[in-house]
């Protein structure tokens, strides 16, 4: 309560004084962020901005450096360079302060097979100081909001992999923090377990006004949840915006044209940049990706192009351009995604 | 979070963990008291006449002490490895609560059980007739010696688990002991000894404490006794808490 009042006696000022609000300060930012690893150049100067109460996804796909950003924000990894700020602290200077308000959801959910869910999360409540019928109240709560209380009592051994990732997020809220970060929260998850975690993490933006960074690298998942998205790859950001932004920019239709004879794709590339209207063309995994306006129409132009340069053509697509568009249009290949090699955790 | 309750909640965790693996307890418990067995049932009937010690079975208790307390302290190292592998130790990390106390949660839970432990191996010895000259207040003393030779010993196998993160170097480590043990007056009096064997027992703290656990058991109270057995846990302490914080260090930059 008294928070809400000084938030608001503090816009008031700023207000009267022309200063930038409470309001307009990221929940996270970041300068220059690097960290190497000896040679390897995990993350390799990034900026971020994040709005308080929104979802950010960071989408990229495996080994470009997702994690190790994560792991310098929450205070976990030390940075070569740069700096960083959540929720106005420093990582370095606050980073126990920085603790204190912000849940972590890790990749692998880091859980203890042998204590209960209702003894993890219990514990992880008095960690963070909560006591009492409060802390008994918070984890009941908990256990309820993702779907745990029947398995509570049961140690986390015996949890399907699902089930652990709903309890590792539980664990991540149990003191209420308004910034989350979670990384890669359903990779290797069934698709119903997927959809169960989507509508945890939406339910806590809209309803709980909490900032997510997720962290994932799937095209769908980056697209339905998030509000703003930055695309890493190889340690840097190549493209940010909102998922709808990031495909107006590509400001044309993409026609796919598979070309099923190896050595014509360079060269049905050629022709197809020639025809009326095309504005790019990319090879990507036997296909000839061509950006150009009204694909519906452009598309035949394309095809007959094709064909009075005697390139035989497979399979053609016309779509409206996608995130992996994006993806691929900044990377020039597309997003390759691996799912872990063998499913975690025990019977469902 | 205060450094206290978070060490008391770790502590209670690992405890927890214990009791619900009891295989490796009982694994931890046998294994010393099967030595121990061993030693006095071979060489306890002439130990009277070649080294002069009447009450040889009360003589090996505080071998069976150290070394079962040094077990429990390796499995305590593979604990650390097994979150740190589990990605558990980082969730912890993310807490608010000070990193050493974390640490420290687990090498306090190592010092309890090592008391347990001591108290089970002293019952076993009264059963077979060792006796405890100090008394009640002695058992107390020595209960209270193997809290903390435990957790001086933890504290070396948390070094060794954070600082390698590697299960095969854990149980390494917790092999330390047993050469000091026999470089020590283990199961026999320093007099006996090839000169070698007399300096290397002299320079090996364990000696010391094993000479401080026995004035409790069969001479009675030795104020001196006492007085170096503790400083050699002390030093012993020191040394290894060094070397967990340096290791706690090193891992969380
Ligand atoms: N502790 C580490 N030591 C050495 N290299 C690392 C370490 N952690 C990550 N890397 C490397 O940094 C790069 C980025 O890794 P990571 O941040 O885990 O990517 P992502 O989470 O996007 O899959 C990879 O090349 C990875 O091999
Ligand atoms: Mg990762």
């Amino acid at each position: 309560m008294r928070l809400a009042k000084t938030r608001h006696n503090i816009s008031k000022f700023a207000e009267r004084t022309q200063c930038p609000t409470l309001d307009s300060v990221s929940a996270i930012w970041a300068r220059g962020l690097v960290k190497h690893f000896d040679e390897v150049r995990a993350v390799d100067g990034i900026d971020l901005d994040i709005a308080p109460g929104t979802i950010f996804g960071f989408l990229g796909q495996n080994g470009s450096g997702k994690t190790t950003t994560i792991r310098m924000l929450t205070t976990l990894l030390r940075p070569t360079a740069g700096s960083a700020r959540v929720d106005g602290l420093d990582i370095l200077d606050d980073a126990r302060a920085v603790r204190r308000r912000i849940g972590v959801a890790l990749q692998e959910a880091g859980l203890d097979d042998i204590q209960t869910g209702r003894e993890l999360l219990t514990l992880q409540a008095r960690l963070f100081g909560m006591g009492g019928n409060a802390r008994r109240q918070r984890v009941d709560e908990l256990l309820a909001v993702v779907d745990l209380e029947d398995a509570a009592d049961r140690a986390i051994g015996t949890y399907s992999g699902g089930m652990k990732r709903r309890l590792d997020l539980a664990a991540a809220l149990v003191h209420r923090p308004g910034i989350i970060f979670l990384d890669e929260p359903t990779t290797g998850l069934d698709p119903v377990s997927r959809e169960a975690i989507w509508r945890y993490v939406n339910r806590l933006s809209v309803e709980d006004g909490i900032t997510v960074f997720l962290t994932t690298q799937y095209l769908e998942e980056a697209d339905r949840l998030a509000h703003d998205l930055a695309i890493i790859d190889e340690g840097r950001i190549i493209a940010r915006g909102s998922p709808a932004e990031m495909k107006a920019s590509i400001g044309t239709d993409v026609v796919t044209v598979e070309v099923p004879v190896a050595d014509g794709l360079g060269r049905a590339a050629e022709v197809a940049a020639g025809v009326a209207g095309v504005e790019r063309v990319q090879i990507a995994d036997g296909a000839a990706v061509v950006y150009v306006p009204d694909g519906a129409r452009a598309v035949a132009r394309i095809v007959l192009a094709l064909d009075d340069a005697g390139i035989e053509v497979g399979d053609v697509g016309i779509s409206r351009p996608s995130l992996d568009d994006v993806f691929l249009e900044a990377t020039g290949h597309h997003l390759r995604v691996e799912e872990p090699a063998a499913a975690e955790g025990g019977a469902a | 979070m205060q450094p206290l309750a978070t060490v008391y909640f770790l502590t209670v965790r690992s405890l927890r963990e214990a009791v619900r693996n009891p295989a490796q307890e009982v694994g931890n418990i046998f294994v010393p008291l099967f030595f121990f067995a061993v030693t006095v049932g071979s060489i306890g009937s002439i130990a009277a006449d070649a080294f002069g010690i009447d009450n040889f079975t009360g003589f090996q208790v505080p071998v069976a002490i150290l070394s079962a307390a040094s077990s429990i302290s390796a499995s305590a190292g593979l604990g650390t490895i097994t979150d740190i592998q589990r990605g558990y130790f980082d969730k912890l990390l993310l807490t608010p609560a000070p990193r050493s106390a974390i640490v420290l949660g687990r090498i306090a839970a190592d010092g309890v059980r090592a008391v347990i432990i001591t108290g089970v191996i002293v019952v076993v010895g009264l059963i077979f007739r060792t006796g405890f000259d100090t008394g009640v207040f002695g058992v107390i003393v020595l209960l209270a010696g193997s809290f903390f030779f435990g957790t001086a010993y933890s504290g070396f196998n948390a070094a060794v688990a954070l600082r390698t993160g590697s299960p095969q170097a854990a149980a390494a480590g917790g092999l330390l002991l047993f050469p000091l043990i026999f470089l020590s007056t283990a199961f026999a009096p320093k007099e006996v000894f090839a000169d070698w064997l007399q300096v290397l027992a002299t320079i090996n703290p364990i000696t010391y404490i094993l000479e401080a656990q026995r004035s409790l058991i069969i001479e009675g109270w030795n104020a001196l006794d006492l007085l170096r057995g503790a400083a050699a846990i002390v030093g012993f302490g020191i040394a290894s808490f060094t070397l967990t914080f340096l290791a706690l260090r090193w891992r969380t930059s």
